[in-house]
């Protein structure tokens, strides 16, 4: 078999920032405004880069995460050769061990990769909400003649120090590396999005595996080490809508970025759509008195009472006489006759009773986000 | 229900009132509920009851059919195990007595009907409305060793009979009478789903060749002396869907909420073909009140006891009332629309007004620019 390029999506991460969202779940498989899952906008993004080819390393909870995906079908992935490959830890002659770091999945993982023979690997993280052409990222690693190619992007200054960031001079090529520094050479963040020459990161995977001090980390490890032999790294400059949400404040926001009409954030554009695996389900079913404003509202949802400025999963139930406010509710929750609830993520399948009362009143004041366990 | 084949029959001839719906599909894949093709509930009954593998024959305008159906994917029918066929009818039409089960529609496809593993024909028209369980009445069947067992519905004042409806006398449990018209004394009706020996059913194909009467309901009639014939009853909801007025009536029955849950909240859900598109974006000021919705909508206006298909975009102050807006429809800003039914992919400009009446809606065929 011979494929160009193979995509490594790393989605073993447990997200423990995101606190109950991930009680149960894998990061990647939180739910994401309303019918989505994180893992759909990387999933989505190959399909629509023409990359059949996705490995999809799971570790922490992954039921959920595995059954989600299943043959890949949902993002065009079940061809005859290649498709999604569910890659959880596994077991060796040597016996076997849980994945490390980042750079040790790949590493336990070079024969599925080397059964592709590619020529360059993708490596993608499950916990970016964003879209992307990998097929011009690639094009421009082809173009410079690059061992690795990062993408990056702009951020407001004043947030640099939040992220790894990258200087570069005028070809684009790198530097140097700074991980979250106090005083900023550039504005260039790493988005974690790598494209590699399969040669180049075999070699790298081999010795950083022999290396015993090695965390295993492409940040902190495996790209350090290549910069430092040399190799051409180079930064692929990406602009538009990117958030990390890896804790509830950030995923709160960008779930509500869908409802702010100002987002360029376009999740309609039949251009590059965002595809996910969702069974059937009946309607959205509006009832008699009930008051809609400003959400997004999934199928299966029965809608007796108030929402306003929320974004409501599959099959969620509002009664009437219970009001909904910036809130995000996850498939399957019911709200109870007369409950009142703002700024809340509330779980999957939870039951909020009718007396239940959570509020903002403080004036002001950033409002706090409540999160209502599954 | 492993002994059993499903059949799924088309109609022959279609009221004229459905002539602009029906222009460029079938009866079966009338689009109905928001996202459902009627077919739908009928497949699902039969993929929900257990039944593995599944004919569905058309008479004409397949492409409809054959887009919808696919490979039976989204039924769980494209499995070494469960199968579906889309079969060949025949165009045959005759003017006035309206058969309920056209047998010439079997006559092509008597190959699959003699190599489908099964002894047992479930059969079944998709233009009905109703969440079925088949597999008591199959119980029911077997224990009896019936020949045949007709599913049935005591008639109520909820249930506005059609002229064509098909009555039921009963003796002893068994059926004494199968009547084409209705008097006082008919309780029952023929919910047109039955169950038939395979045998049975092979041999009234070869006696329809000889006769030229291709009605299995007449056959059964005829015979129903010689022939076991039980019945068993559906107590559920069951609306067939045979003009526009039981269409509009059957579309609007859905914005009950004991309807609506007892179709679409039990254990068994009815499947339809998936489509990737986007949770619906309810901007404000929109007032949806009483309404069916499917996901892709952008709604930006009032809705109110009204059906919404999929992908619908509604423009700033536009108003629905009482209407059925199909999939892809396009609706400009300030329009009002009452008693309309939209058919998909149709576009209606700024500041127009549509009114309609209760019992004459507006029909805009498929593509319709106003």
């Amino acid at each position: 078999m011979n494929t160009e390029c193979v995509a490594m999506l790393l989605a073993g991460g447990q997200g423990s920032r995101l606190g109950p969202l991930t009680f149960n779940n894998a990061k990647p498989a939180v739910l994401f405004g309303g019918k989505y899952r994180i893992i759909d906008f990387p999933l989505s993004n190959c399909m629509n880069s023409d990359i059949d080819v996705v490995g999809v390393l799971t570790q922490y909870r992954p039921y959920i995460l595995n059954n989600y995906i299943g043959d890949g079908s949902a993002w065009a992935l079940d061809q005859v050769q290649g498709g999604a490959h569910i890659l959880p830890p596994y077991m060796g002659q040597k016996g076997g061990r849980w994945y490390a770091g980042t750079a040790d999945a790949i590493y336990q993982n070079i024969d599925f990769i080397d059964n592709f023979d590619p020529q360059f690997v993708l490596i993608l993280s499950g916990d970016h909400i964003y879209k992307m052409d990998y097929s011009k990222m690639l094009a421009f690693h082809k173009k410079k003649k690059a061992d690795l190619s990062i993408a990056v992007m702009d951020v407001p200054w004043d947030d640099a120090h939040r992220f790894g960031i990258v200087d570069t001079n005028k070809e684009d090529r790198i530097v140097e590396f700074q991980e979250k520094p106090p005083q900023p050479k550039s504005n260039k963040a790493s988005m974690g999005i790598y494209i590699f020459s399969w040669k180049i990161l075999k070699e790298a995977l081999l010795e950083d595996a022999g290396d015993r001090e090695s965390e295993h980390d492409f940040g902190n490890n495996v790209i350090p080490m290549l910069h430092q032999n040399d190799k051409r790294i180079f930064a692929y400059p990406y602009t538009g809508y990117w958030r990390d949400v890896g804790t509830i404040q950030s995923y709160y926001d960008a779930n509500m970025d869908l409802l702010d009409p100002h987002c360029d954030f376009d999740l309609n554009d039949p251009t590059f759509r965002i595809f996910s695996n969702n069974n059937s389900r009946h309607p959205q079913f509006v009832g008699p008195k009930a008051r809609i404003s400003n959400s997004l509202i999934c199928d299966g949802c029965i809608i007796c009472g108030q929402v306003e400025h929320s974004i409501l999963s599959h099959d969620v139930v509002i009664h009437k006489n219970s009001i909904i406010r910036n809130s995000i509710v996850h498939t399957g929750a019911v709200i109870e006759d007369g409950a009142i609830l703002e700024n809340c993520i509330v779980g999957g399948k939870a039951r909020v009773k009718g007396d239940a009362r959570i509020i903002n009143d403080e004036l002001g004041k950033a409002p706090e986000i409540h999160v209502i366990n599954s | 229900m492993k002994n059993a084949i499903g059949l799924i029959l088309n109609v022959n001839g279609e009221d004229s009132s459905l002539k602009a719906l029906l222009h460029h599909r079938s009866l079966s894949t009338l689009p109905f509920g928001g996202r459902y093709r009627l077919i739908d509930f009928t497949l699902s009954n039969m993929v929900n009851s257990g039944i593995s593998h599944i004919g569905v024959v058309g008479s004409h305008k397949y492409s409809s059919l054959v887009d919808h159906l696919g490979t039976g994917k989204e039924w769980s029918l494209s499995r070494k195990t469960q199968d579906l066929s889309i079969l060949a009818g025949s165009a045959n039409n005759r003017i006035g007595h309206q058969m309920k089960v056209n047998l010439r529609n079997l006559q092509q496809s008597r190959d699959y009907l003699e190599t489908a593993a099964g002894e047992q024909v479930i059969i079944a028209t998709p233009n009905i409305v109703t969440s079925f369980d088949f597999r008591h009445a199959y119980e029911v069947h077997l224990k009896n060793n019936s020949d045949v067992t007709l599913i049935y519905k005591k008639d109520g004042p909820k249930y506005h009979l059609e002229d064509d409806d098909i009555y039921l006398d009963f003796c002893n449990k068994r059926i004494s009478g199968i009547h084409y018209k209705k008097s006082l004394a008919t309780k029952h009706f023929f919910a047109e789903m039955l169950i038939i020996k395979k045998a049975l059913l092979l041999q009234f194909l070869d006696l329809c060749e000889y006769s030229g009467d291709w009605d299995l309901l007449d056959m059964i009639s005829i015979n129903l002396d010689t022939l076991r014939v039980f019945g068993v009853q559906h107590t559920g909801y069951l609306k067939r869907i045979s003009n526009l007025e039981s269409y509009m009536k059957a579309n609007m029955d859905l914005l009950e909420y004991d309807i609506m849950q007892e179709l679409f909240l039990g254990k068994a859900s009815i499947h339809t073909k998936i489509k990737d598109n986007h949770p619906s974006l309810y901007r404000d000021p929109s007032s949806v009140v009483n309404s069916i919705v499917g996901s892709g909508c952008i709604i930006d206006g009032t809705i109110a006891h009204s059906i919404i298909f999929r992908d619908v975009l509604m423009e700033r102050g536009a108003q629905i009332k009482n209407s059925i807006i199909m999939q892809k429809c396009k609706i400009g800003k300030n329009v009002t629309l009452d008693y309309v039914v939209m058919d998909k992919d149709s576009k209606i400009s700024d500041y127009t007004v549509l009114i309609g009446k209760p019992d004459d809606p507006i029909i805009l065929k498929k593509g319709t620019v106003i």
